[in-house]
């Protein structure tokens, strides 16, 4: 119940910066250079044309006239009409996010495992051979640019040894998938279809292990130096020297108190693997919310820009929430209030 | 102690030596190739490696040696010149609203924090897509989305030290203000900056990659590696690994050259504190 009254307490609060976000992005994509009315007619279009365009999506208006308009519609949930394909904003972002959070939860997930085990692994051997190792190859995957390492992977899983589809799609369109929610296999297990599942599958091998890679760089990293904090503790001194066995000792003492960090890092990172997603669904085609944020952005779609933008800082505020609430589910200092 | 002391070195070396020879290859790219890196060979598009061609020529018959060579230029220059514009932008920024405090520093901080409310490559890229790719265009993208990081960077350090006694004596016997900022507090509260800013060149080269990959960068026929990279990509689905691998594993290398060097400064900076 407590944890219930913050979240809603913390959301409320979140109101006036998403305002401003809003505001702020409605005048800057209007203000700068570009017209969204340009790109959709033809060549030969002429002044009359151009007028009737600028008239059907209201940007004939005055500013504030369009800015009241599309608060008034983000209140009912309306976001306003895609320049481009003349569809609902909101229809074709519910389709499109599905894809991006199923590729980014998975890889996230995967790094977040692997970054600890390896972490604690590297700090309890710290200085020797395999901690340097680990913290070389740390090094490295953050060194990687993630697109090339996704067409690297392609090259290898698809190119030489032919284990991973093309690098076109994220389900084979034979296995007839339903849309559901647009999380390929959310939707097959939600709808029994086996093949559909196994491809589903398929399709997320390479851009799942590329995101994990160039992620797990910076978890481990943190990971390596608060596992290092805690065995430097005067608490893991005391619990050691008390004859505590290895994996109690492991388990109730290390884990538990190199963990506490990382929520507020998983934050981080998330935001920066939304930033990686754009970049790696551009490789493999995903079709996904990165995609079709950075063709509005580029076509100057007002209402795609202004939907991508709040999406992103919606999303990456509530993360952080749920960063604060999981700390405070691991840290016994911390009290939700 | 000196165990880490000696890793710290050894990352240190290990990163400069990999920088010196990634800025020797681009100044000496012409003595390394035959090839111009916009040259045009219309006998030989997409030929393999060997021959004429060292790794081979891409799509339109440019030599992809020649264009990964030159392309290190570029990429080093727009990446060092942004992250020395975000420093010193960024360091005086900080600097003024640190030491005097007042509302300057509230609007400044106000600033940087809604800066800092969105992933960096995603600002990158709406500011790239919003004003247009083209190099100059993209130092200062680079510039603008670092720069409020070294501003917190630096507020935070002033603000300890002016509160510091040797301040205070220069104060009291009458330095004068912008003296006491100059003389003695810029100096010590770069320490920070001076292990971030090579990490920071390494990410600023994989953000302009990133965007030219993107097509929001160099123009077509200007010789980067993340252009080079785009370029490639339907041929990698070919098998044709030539036109792609180089150019990405140059700019691993570079990145990585910072990487060490940032890892090794700040592993030296804590094997000292100890």
């Amino acid at each position: 119940m407590r944890v219930l009254r913050f979240l809603l307490r913390r959301l409320l609060q979140l109101l006036p910066v998403l305002l401003g976000v809003v505001v702020l992005t409605f005048l800057l994509v209007r203000v700068l250079p570009g017209d969204p009315i340009r790109t959709i007619l033809g060549p030969n279009a002429t002044a009359e044309d151009a007028a009737a365009a600028r008239a059907r999506y209201g940007l004939d208006q005055p500013v504030w006239r369009q800015f009241l308009d599309y608060l008034g519609g983000l209140v009912t949930g309306d976001l306003g009409t895609s320049i481009q394909s003349g569809a609902p904003v909101a229809g074709e972002l519910a389709v499109r996010i599905g894809p991006t959070l199923e590729l980014v939860v998975i890889a996230l997930a995967l790094a977040l495992v692997v970054a600890t085990a390896l972490g604690i692994w590297s700090a309890r051997r710290a200085g020797r051979f395999g901690d340097h190792t680990v913290r070389i190859a740390a090094l490295v995957g953050n060194s990687l640019p993630e697109f090339w390492l996704g067409l690297v992977l392609v090259l290898l899983g698809y190119s030489v040894l032919g284990w991973a589809p093309a690098p076109s799609g994220r389900v084979d369109p034979d296995t007839d998938l339903s849309l559901l929610t647009g999380a390929d296999l959310l939707d097959a297990a939600l709808t029994g279809n086996g093949p559909a599942f196994v491809s589903a599958l398929h399709h997320l091998m390479l851009p799942v292990l590329t995101l994990a890679i160039v992620i797990v760089a910076p978890l481990l990293r943190s990971v390596r130096a608060s596992a290092l904090e805690v065995l430097a503790s005067e608490a893991y001194a005391a619990a050691e020297a008390h004859g505590l066995r290895g994996r109690l000792l492991l388990r109730g003492y290390l884990l538990r108190a190199t963990l506490v960090r990382l929520p507020a890092l998983a934050a981080l990172v998330f935001g920066f693997a939304i930033g990686s997603t754009v970049l790696i669904e551009y490789v493999f085609s995903w079709q996904g919310f990165g995609q079709w944020a950075l063709r509005g952005l580029l076509y100057r779609d007002y209402p795609v820009v202004q939907a991508s933008v709040l999406l992103i800082a919606l999303f990456y505020v509530v993360v952080f929430l749920i960063a604060d609430v999981v700390h405070a589910a691991l840290d016994p200092r911390v009290r939700i209030s | 102690m000196t165990k880490d002391l000696r890793f710290a070195s050894s990352l240190i070396v290990t990163g400069s030596v990999i920088l010196a020879v990634v800025v020797l290859a681009a100044l000496l790219a012409p003595l390394l190739t035959g090839w111009g890196p916009e040259e045009i060979d219309p006998a030989a598009p997409l030929a393999a490696p060997g021959g004429a061609h060292l790794l081979g020529t891409d799509l339109n018959g440019m030599d992809v040696w020649s264009r990964v060579l030159y392309a290190a230029r570029l990429d080093l220059g727009v990446a060092v010149v942004a992250v020395a514009l975000a420093v010193v932008a960024g360091s005086l920024l900080g600097l003024v609203a640190g030491y005097w405090g007042g509302w300057a520093d509230d609007v400044l901080m106000r600033v940087v924090d809604v800066f800092q409310a969105f992933p960096t490559f995603i600002l990158a890229l709406a500011v790239a897509a919003l004003f247009g790719g083209g190099t100059l265009n993209l130092v200062a993208v680079i510039a603008l989305v670092n720069a409020p990081a070294y501003a917190r960077l630096v507020r935070a350090e002033v603000r300890s030290i002016r509160e510091l006694p040797y301040i205070e004596a220069a104060r009291t016997s009458g330095a004068p203000p912008w003296g006491i900022l100059w003389r003695h507090v810029l100096p010590n509260s770069l320490t920070p900056v001076r292990v971030i800013a090579p990490l920071n060149c390494g990410w600023a080269m994989l953000t302009l990659a990133g965007l030219s990959f993107l097509g929001l960068g160099v123009p077509v026929p200007g010789a980067e590696w993340g252009a080079m990279i785009s370029l490639g990509t339907a041929d990698v689905v070919a098998g044709r690994w030539w036109t792609s691998v180089p150019p990405g594993l140059f700019l691993l290398v570079c990145v990585l050259g910072f990487s060490l060097l940032g890892e090794g400064l700040q592993e030296r900076a804590d094997a000292v504190r100890r």
